[in-house]
């Protein structure tokens, strides 16, 4: 699986250094234009904006990237399905984890910008890998059931590109859950992804622990999703063969 | 124990006669049963009631015409497909070579395409590093080791792949018909490791058309014709009935 896991990073990263480099420069211009448009156009006044939104932007990222390949994990490697047998689940796992590491770097590269922009480490930090596995085990989850969904239906992804939209602005990365009308607030919380950006801010901004409510809800949408993934991968594997 | 045993298995494809790929496909289908149109697709058994057994050191050969079913039965052996009723056992590792060669990503190299297969046929990733030279220069592509794999052409992936099974020591061969694409140079490289295998008791499995080869490698061989077996037993009781078969129909 280590092989896989280093031959889709490969890949990704076209195998070079500046391949990672491009990685790093998306989160960045981001981090950029929407600092220049909400913190000097729409005059957000969250302490520490660029260092703030740098964060949110990390923990979406993987949770895009990640999902969004490994949706096509099975439907692109036609030949590990059909010319060898391994435990298919290995192959998405192995994409995961290419985006995980990938993903993990972003972080250790950028944690000297993040210091710099003015966010104090302190122990909290530590939780972080903890929290990234938690996002790793979610990802895994949704690529279960993405790519097995997108080898019986081939446009899946274009739905799930869709999805992604929207879970960006339903995500409180580039503005505060604060301004979510109360009556709201419940349901746009279940959503696990406001609760991993939230903890990972805590852990960095408000150098805290992460609530109970957010881990909580992360774990239960991992085990939940988990569950699923695995129903409906299992269900599928065996005519993935001649489906692909 | 034998090492591979094949018990009552059968396998249903589907042969659609509308595309349903995709969701917008789905919908559309879905209001054409509204409409009291029926999903049309046939069934088709592309095995039915296939049995057999080979023991420690027996090959096996698989013939019969295009379309009966012998890569299925080669694919359902190496655990790709899975059958809808029956069983199947196997002892041993397994190195299959199945349908044009391999090519696990274009954009990497010769050589790290060639680790990775290595490294999925069970072989160790430090023991993978070592065998590379070998696997290259079996397959002639010393050259093109850091070449691109999509730059290769069909028959020089196909040597890929073979190499590479050849050299990951599994215990069972599935070759389907992947000799036919090589050269005859590659052929006779390639018939000197199986005669070193018979040697070695390991199981060949073979799909072929060529008569000869079967009768020289293979104990035993499955005559196959539209999914059932018309025969199954000595090699040169198979491949005979075959031959008489295709005489019946000229």
């Amino acid at each position: 699986m280590t092989v896989l896991a280093e031959k889709d990073f490969k890949v990704r990263y076209r195998n070079s250094v500046l391949g990672f480099v491009w990685a790093l420069l998306n989160p960045l211009a981001y981090m950029a234009i929407l600092t220049l448009v909400f913190s000097y156009l729409l005059r957000v006044t969250i302490p520490n904006f660029p260092a703030w939104l740098l964060v949110g932007l990390l923990v979406w990222r993987f949770f895009s990237i990640g999902t969004a390949q490994g949706l096509f994990s099975i439907v692109g490697n036609p030949s590990l399905v059909s010319k060898v047998y391994i435990p298919r689940y290995l192959i998405v796992l192995s994409n995961n984890l290419a985006n995980f590491i990938g993903s993990s770097l972003e972080f250790l590269v950028l944690l000297p910008l993040l210091v710099w922009l003015g966010v104090g480490l302190s122990a909290y930090a530590l939780i972080l890998p903890l929290l990234m596995v938690l996002e790793f085990l979610l990802v895994f989850a949704l690529s279960l059931s993405l790519s097995a969904l997108n080898l019986k239906y081939r446009d899946f992804y274009q739905l799930w590109d869709i999805a992604l939209q929207l879970g960006f602005w339903l995500s409180p990365i580039v503005y505060d859950a604060s301004l979510i009308p109360a009556r709201f607030r419940l349901f746009y919380s279940l959503n696990p992804m406001t609760s991993l950006i939230e903890a990972v801010r805590e852990i960095f901004l408000q150098q805290q622990l992460p609530t109970a409510f957010d881990v909580a809800v992360v774990l239960a949408s991992v085990i939940l999703f988990l569950a699923l993934g695995l129903l409906i991968f299992r269900r599928s594997e065996k005519r993935f063969a001649e489906e692909l | 124990m034998p090492i591979v045993a094949v018990e009552n298995v059968w396998k249903r494809f589907r042969i659609p006669h509308e595309k349903r790929s995709t969701i917008l496909d789905h919908i559309a289908g879905a209001l054409s049963v509204l409409e009291g149109k029926r999903y049309a697709y046939e069934e088709f058994w592309a095995l039915k009631k296939v049995s057999l057994e080979l023991g420690e050191g027996e090959s096996l050969g698989i013939i019969g015409p295009n379309g009966s079913g012998k890569s299925t039965l080669l694919k359902l052996i190496a655990g790709v497909m899975k059958p809808d009723i029956g069983t199947i056992r196997t002892n041993g590792t397994i190195a299959p070579v199945l349908e044009l060669g391999i090519g696990f990503h274009g954009d990497l190299t010769v050589k790290e395409n060639a680790s990775i297969y290595g490294v999925l046929m069970g072989l160790h990733r430090s023991e993978m590093k070592k065998r590379t030279e070998a696997i290259l220069e079996f397959a002639g592509l010393n050259r093109f080791q850091d070449a691109k794999l999509k730059t290769l052409s069909s028959g020089m992936s196909v040597r890929l792949a073979f190499s590479i099974a050849v050299e990951t020591e599994a215990e069972i061969f599935l070759v389907d018909e992947a000799l036919a694409v090589g050269d005859m140079e590659f052929q006779q490289k390639c018939l000197d490791k199986f005669r070193e295998f018979k040697k070695e008791k390991k199981t060949i499995v073979l799909v072929s058309h060529s008569m000869g080869l079967i009768r020289e490698f293979c104990e035993k061989t499955l005559y196959l014709l539209n999914g059932e077996v018309r025969s199954f037993g000595s090699s040169e009781t198979a491949t005979t009935r075959y031959l008489d078969d295709l005489k019946a129909v000229t």
